[in-house]
């Protein structure tokens, strides 16, 4: 054989056992996440220059001081991440590490799709997670992995629009509120809305159910009966709760074709949000991002309180490399770092995705947390309270948001939606408690 | 020795199909593995309780308890059924009807070649990317659609953030997507017929409408047959443009699910959302026998007809 040729096929062997080697020792490990690209590839500026991490540098800070582990990151769309969960476990190809939400949780674990954490994981998140996380992350008794993000819910309103129209301050109870969006909903000659006073959040369950749950605590009413057997969201406090919500619709301070989507438009004034959206508003508005967003406390009815739901961490019971998982975990969500006093998972959650990070460390340090937009989302935390963790309670929302949402579009009355509510709920919930 | 030429005669005939079999036998296994198995084991799910999560020979039997959940209580499968049927028969009559005047007037344009390709262009675009532009069209504040209304002063719709809007919007979308597949197929029937039959009838003192209804229109029989049946199969599956025009994808506003749901949306919804896809199994078969019927009254009405049997 020519020379060239045997030292060419040489080297190619050479190449291909050193690197398929590394390859073949290298541990992989899966992760899907929801978060958009920013939230994933970081934040920049106009000059290229990476502004806030998004979780890939974490990841790639993680496998320099960790050559043998690989960890692929799966973007997936919130709308489809529990499909991919169901999915992957059934072919089994199931990820090895989840960030779930805690709704989810109750069917995964009575599957057994979740690993039990470790001891030292079950300890450090009682010791160090805000009440309301570690109560989230917990089902029949047993906690599931590390709170990642708490979220609740508040009002955010644009300044600008407010001060244009005379007011000074934001509304404080829910008959302010109504009485302020007609004043701030501008219609064009055709009689179109042009300028929302007011906008519901909608397109999936928890965005219209959970305002829902902030104003029917507020008046007092219960989503569930304490053992689960019974929905009571059809009670006076209930029906009230939802027809404050339709009192916008009657005085013309919105339509069900408001979207908060357009808020960075500047023709939306006042919605009911979470804290995960800050930073599509920095996004959106740019240097206008700190004159126009305001953010108080949800107009109450009668008693100050607001939904709140969590997230976690979790290793699934099908992955190969469990360990692995639950170290990278540690690394990231429990490991602080000297010089900001603060977990890496609690930087990307504060700087970057916006939303609330759990651990009492974080709580205290994270100086992005006392921002315009996150400062009242932290302290409006003492008055939230989190949505039970009960079977089927996607199916149960749906239910719940497609009957509001008949009320908004004037189809049912809101005693009627409720009653249908509570009648189809009430046959799920008899089917598993 | 006739009968061990008759043996002969029979061993090499078995040996023949044998060789025969074992030609086709990778488009058998093709078919065992991805439409035998996936329809055998929907079938079995329809019968039990299954969240995907254990292992499906543990999920329990309720014998029919889907299909009389589907058919008596579950208000929302029978509201989409008929939503369905809406769609389909609105998409499949309306377009069919655009394809054939598109595809009788392409007969009688110069340039028809270019016109094809823009009517064509919408079916070779994937179904997602029409379904998010026609979402930002549709938008009520600032999509194309109400921009052009009011340039003509007339008043905006709210189109897909309306329950009584949404269904024929998202309808009117789907006729466009579909009409240029549908016109070719009529362009190749109107080829099919011959020329001599309008020639005569010229002769005999008959014009452009006579000539349609008593001429095209009957000869085109088989042509209609096949749009019609292949049509409907498709209205009735539809699933990607209203996933992605309702809130399972643009959010233009909101409505309620029973406004513009359809079977297959609700059938994606049990199974993956709810995690029911016993129940989800059921709908699929009960939307196959709805299909099945459809396709037998239109063969029943319309197998006679044609050049052939004139």
């Amino acid at each position: 054989m020519n020379k060239k040729i045997k030292w060419s096929l040489i080297g190619t062997l050479l190449f291909s056992l050193v690197f398929g080697g590394i390859a073949i020792a290298q541990t992989k490990l899966v992760f899907p996440v929801h978060w958009t690209d920013y939230q994933l590839e970081g934040m920049y500026d106009e000059e290229e220059n990476l502004v806030e991490k998004g979780l890939k540098q974490y990841v790639e800070e993680y496998m320099r001081l960790n050559p043998d582990i690989e960890i692929e990151i799966q973007s997936v769309a919130f709308e489809q991440y529990l499909q991919k969960i169901l999915v992957a476990h059934m072919s089994g190809m199931s990820p090895d590490i989840f960030q779930i939400y805690a709704l989810w949780g109750v069917s995964l674990v009575d599957s057994g799709v979740l690993d039990v954490p470790p001891a030292d994981v079950i300890e450090d998140v009682r010791a160090n997670y805000t009440p309301s996380a570690v109560i989230g992350t917990t089902i029949d008794g047993q906690i599931w992995g590390f709170p990642t993000e708490v979220d609740n819910y508040a009002l955010v309103y644009n300044k600008e629009l407010l001060g244009e129209a005379g007011f000074t301050e934001p509304p404080a109870t829910w008959a302010e509120l109504v009485e302020m969006a007609p004043k701030l909903t501008k219609y064009d000659a055709e009689g179109n809305i042009t300028q929302y006073g007011f906008a519901f959040l909608s397109g999936w369950e928890s965005a219209v159910v959970h305002p829902f749950l902030s104003l029917l605590w507020s008046n007092g009413g219960e989503f569930l009966s304490e053992d689960y057997k019974e929905c009571l969201v059809n009670s006076e406090e209930g029906i009230g709760a939802l027809e404050a919500e339709l009192e916008l619709f009657r005085k013309g301070g919105t339509d069900a074709a408001g979207s908060v989507w357009e808020f960075p438009n500047g023709t939306v004034a006042m919605m009911i949000m979470a804290p995960w959206y800050e930073s599509s508003l920095k996004v959106g508005l740019q240097e206008k991002y700190e004159d126009v967003v305001g953010v108080a406390p949800i107009p109450i009815l009668k008693e100050k309180v607001n939904a709140q739901y969590t997230w976690f961490a979790c290793v699934g019971s099908g992955s190969k490399h469990k360990e692995e998982a639950w170290d990278f975990l540690r690394w990231f969500c429990s490991e602080v770092q000297p010089a900001t006093n603060t977990t890496r998972q609690g930087d990307l959650m504060a700087g970057n995705v916006g939303a609330l990070p759990p651990r009492k460390i974080d709580m205290e340090n994270q100086e992005t947390l006392g921002d315009l937009y996150t400062q009242t989302f932290i302290e409006e935390l003492e008055y939230a309270r989190s949505e039970p963790n009960i079977f089927q309670g996607a199916e149960i929302k749906i239910i719940l948001m497609n009957e509001i949402v008949k009320t908004w579009n004037a189809q049912k009355t809101a005693k009627q939606a409720l009653d249908d509510a509570v009648k189809q709920i009430n046959e799920i919930l008899a089917e598993f408690y | 020795m006739v009968k061990k030429q008759v043996r002969r005669r029979k061993r090499r005939k078995s040996k023949q199909a044998l060789i025969g079999y074992l030609f086709l036998s990778p488009v058998f296994l093709f078919y065992s593995i991805f439409l035998v198995f996936p329809i055998s084991f929907s079938l079995y799910l329809s019968f039990h309780r299954w969240n995907m999560l254990t292992p499906p020979l543990k999920a329990r039997y309720v014998a029919v308890k889907h299909f009389t959940y589907l058919l008596v209580q579950d208000e929302t499968f029978l509201i989409v059924l008929k939503n369905t049927l809406f769609y389909a028969l609105g998409t499949v009559f309306i377009g069919m009807i655009l394809a054939l005047i598109v595809a009788l007037a392409f007969s009688r344009t110069k340039y028809s070649s270019i016109w094809r390709f823009v009517y064509f262009a919408p079916v070779v675009t994937p179904p997602v990317a029409i379904g998010m532009i026609w979402g930002y069209l549709y938008r009520p504040t600032d999509g194309l659609i109400n921009t052009v209304l009011r340039w003509f002063h007339l008043p905006g719709q709210q189109w897909l953030s309306s329950p009584a809007q949404a269904l024929p919007s998202i309808m009117i979308t789907g006729i466009w997507a579909g009409v240029g597949f549908t016109m070719l197929i009529f362009i190749a029937g109107l080829k099919g017929i011959p020329e001599m039959y309008y020639d005569a009838a010229r002769i005999d003192g008959a014009n452009f409408w006579q000539g349609f209804w008593h001429i095209t229109l009957p000869l085109l029989k088989p042509t209609i047959l096949f749009v019609l049946v292949t049509g409907m199969i498709g209205a009735w599956q539809v699933f990607d443009l209203v996933f992605m025009m309702s809130s399972g994808g643009i959010d233009t506003g909101v409505v309620p699910f029973e406004s513009v749901g359809v079977v297959a949306l609700h059938m994606y919804q049990t199974a993956f959302r709810y995690m029911r896809m016993g129940r989800a199994s059921a709908m699929a078969f009960i939307l196959f026998l709805v299909v099945l019927a459809f396709t037998l009254i239109e063969l029943r009405v319309l197998h006679r007809g044609g050049v052939e049997s004139y």
